[in-house]
């Protein structure tokens, strides 16, 4: 049993305020990956969790139990380090045991265990070398085997591809999600890589100023995001923000020197409102080639659109023009063999367009 | 062809200056190791920087186990067991306590813990003198005046700021990733001391003992003042046994016991004086 409980947990140094309030519920087994800008407050998050920082005020639960004030190694709960933090002394083997060693496992036991993790992380032919003598790809492993020697109830991973180049990323986020597969682990997982996010977690949770955001799983995260922010932290290109006037429940968007009012699934909410002016918002993938769309039929608007830059990116093509003045980004299909310039045929999809709030940055709908 | 010829007078140019640097250096100790194994006569009518003739170790024997220091006639013998006797404790004593000192205010900081090396580093600007009355007040007090005990507790207090400054400072390049990673290991405060920090605290250690035992072995001014008659180091010996003149002066005796007073910690810079550079320039490259 894995479950964690944090509850209303607050962090300050003297007159800052670090965290204000973090609730999060956290399954057993579950993936829970944190996001947000740096500084937001993830990583002291992180340590309070593992204990070495305390909490100001709120409580934490492991598996039911108050450990508020436990200490890191009364906690059963393990850390892969954004830098690995492999004891530079040690050799593979001495790193992975070492948290045994320090918890009084008999040697045999030990060696065992040892073998078993080195084998699962295939790094079995290198426990008599030196952390020094190791890639960068090889220290990521190790650094896994020491957090899995202790199985312990939770992992927390705070960072732990960022130092990869990105083809081994890659390959080591599949690992990572495999591993979390076959061990069935509770992990909390900070990152500030979107990708890794969207494809890792189980239920993302977005922070920002010590605040979380949203919490929720990657599709609501990306599909219904709480405000401008999680909008924008999420998805890359980010989704796209259009200052629009409503009129009649339309946002009135001009295009390629042409006036057109989009019908926006959220009408009435802006009504109930009031407002007669709001952010639109629109994901990239909503601004394609037109191309059939037979759900959303009655959502699909045509317009020209001036692109100024055009960037192929292999599988997509990345198209850059201006609504109301404002740059917007749309993904269109390599096939389509858009060019840079004017009155580019595309096709806006409305069906998943939100509004916020100009002055707060809340959603309205 | 002439950028080879100016490169060559240029490299001659500086090895012939380093040269005469080093003999100009060397030259006192060559005059004083010469002298040592003169006879008297042969230094009153030889030349001052000639071989000796006829060499004889009687100055080192006498300087050794004979010679007077004041009123007592036993060479600098029973006072270089005086030296060994107040530097070994007191190099290691202070050592250990920077290390922990150094390991605690680099990486388990603490309210104040900042100010506390602020003030431990005031520690290495006080001279000696501004200290040596109420020190003498103090070992009175607690009954260790003229005391071996005494003096070992003068050095360590006194090495304790430029130990724990030389920890500190190694051992804030130590990542503190590691600490935490070991709290999560279930490794204890002197686990991770023992394990962590130890191994790889060679160099550190090398500099902060030569560096210790150097500044205690050279001590003459506590020596003098805090020690009696039966604690006296060399370096108050060698003092005395100069002074004291009865007959003629015995320039080879005084050379040879200054010789031998200087010898410890000369051995210990040749032997261990490459470990110092490194150890010095360790935090600067990582390894």
């Amino acid at each position: 049993m894995g479950s964690l409980l944090i509850d209303n947990v607050t962090k300050s140094f003297g007159e800052t305020d670090i965290l204000k309030g973090i609730n999060i519920d956290i399954q057993d087994g579950e993936f829970l990956i944190l996001v947000g800008p740096s500084g937001c407050g993830k990583s002291t998050l992180m340590n309070i969790i593992a204990g070495l920082e305390e909490a100001t005020s709120g409580t934490l639960e492991l598996a039911g139990k108050d450990v508020t004030l436990a200490s890191p190694k009364d906690r059963d709960i393990a850390m892969v380090f954004q830098s690995y933090a492999l004891y530079p002394t040690m050799n593979v083997a001495r790193n992975i045991s070492f948290g045994l060693e320090m918890r009084k496992v008999p040697k045999e036991e030990r060696d065992r265990i040892v073998n078993d993790v080195a084998k699962l992380l295939q790094i079995d032919h290198l426990l008599d070398r030196k952390p020094s003598q190791l890639s960068g790809g090889q220290r990521q492993r190790v650094a896994m085997g020491r957090a899995l020697a202790r199985s312990p109830r939770v992992f927390l991973f705070d960072e732990p591809l960022s130092n990869l180049d990105a083809k081994l990323r890659v390959e080591m986020r599949t690992e990572i999600k495999k591993l979390h597969k076959r061990l069935g682990t509770t992990i909390v997982y900070v990152t500030h890589d979107q990708i890794e996010a969207m494809t890792l977690a189980d239920r993302i949770a977005v922070m920002k100023d010590g605040i979380v955001q949203q919490l929720g799983t990657p599709d609501e995260i990306y599909n219904n995001p709480a405000n401008m922010f999680v909008a924008g932290f999420m998805g890359s290109p980010p989704m796209n923000f259009i200052e629009v006037d409503i009129k009649q429940g339309h946002a009135v968007v001009e295009s390629a020197g042409e006036t057109h009012h989009l019908k926006l699934p959220c009408a009435d909410a802006i009504a109930a409102k009031g407002l007669d002016r709001v952010v639109l918002g629109i994901r990239p993938e909503m601004i394609t080639e037109p191309k059939p769309a037979p759900e959303d039929q009655d959502w699909l608007h045509s317009m020209k659109l001036d692109f100024d830059v055009v960037e192929p990116m292999g599988a997509d093509t990345m198209a850059i023009g201006q609504w109301n003045g404002i740059d917007v980004h749309s993904r269109l299909s390599p096939k389509a063999g858009m060019t840079a310039g004017t009155g580019t045929e595309v096709q806006v999809n409305t069906a998943k367009a939100v509004a916020f709030d100009i002055q707060t940055g809340e959603r309205i709908c | 062809m002439v950028a080879n010829r100016s490169f060559n007078l240029g490299r001659l140019f500086i090895y012939g200056c380093l040269f005469a640097f080093a003999l100009f250096y060397l030259a006192p100790l060559y005059v004083m190791l010469t002298t040592s194994f003169k006879d008297i006569e042969e230094i009153r009518s030889g030349n001052l920087l000639a071989l000796p003739q006829d060499p004889t170790l009687y100055a080192w024997i006498k300087a050794w186990s004979s010679a007077c220091t004041g009123s007592e006639c036993q060479g600098l013998a029973p006072f270089f067991m005086n030296s060994v006797k107040i530097v070994v404790p007191a190099v290691i004593i202070s050592t250990v306590i920077g290390a922990l000192n150094g390991y605690v205010l680099s990486k388990w900081r603490f309210r104040g813990s900042d100010l506390m090396f602020g003030m431990l580093l005031f520690g290495c600007f006080i001279p000696f003198q501004v200290i040596l009355l109420p020190m003498a007040r103090l070992l009175a007090e607690l009954g260790l005046a003229n005391t071996v005990t005494g003096l070992v507790l003068v050095h360590v207090i006194y090495g304790v700021a430029f130990t724990t400054l030389f920890f500190r400072n190694f051992y804030v390049s130590v990542p503190t990733e590691l600490v935490k990673a070991a709290q999560l290991d279930g490794a204890s405060f002197f686990q991770i001391f023992r394990h962590i920090f130890l191994p790889v605290s060679l160099p550190i250690f090398t500099v902060t003992i030569i560096w210790q035992f150097t500044q205690i072995w050279n001590d003459f001014l506590f020596g003098v003042v805090y020690s009696g008659p039966g604690t006296q180091p060399i370096t108050v010996a060698l003092n005395n046994l100069v002074n004291t003149s009865m007959g003629g002066k015995e320039y080879n005796v005084d050379m040879a016991a200054a010789v031998i007073a200087a010898l410890p910690t000369l051995l210990v810079y040749i032997f261990a004086g490459k470990y110092f550079v490194r150890g010095l320039t360790a935090g600067a490259v990582k390894g």
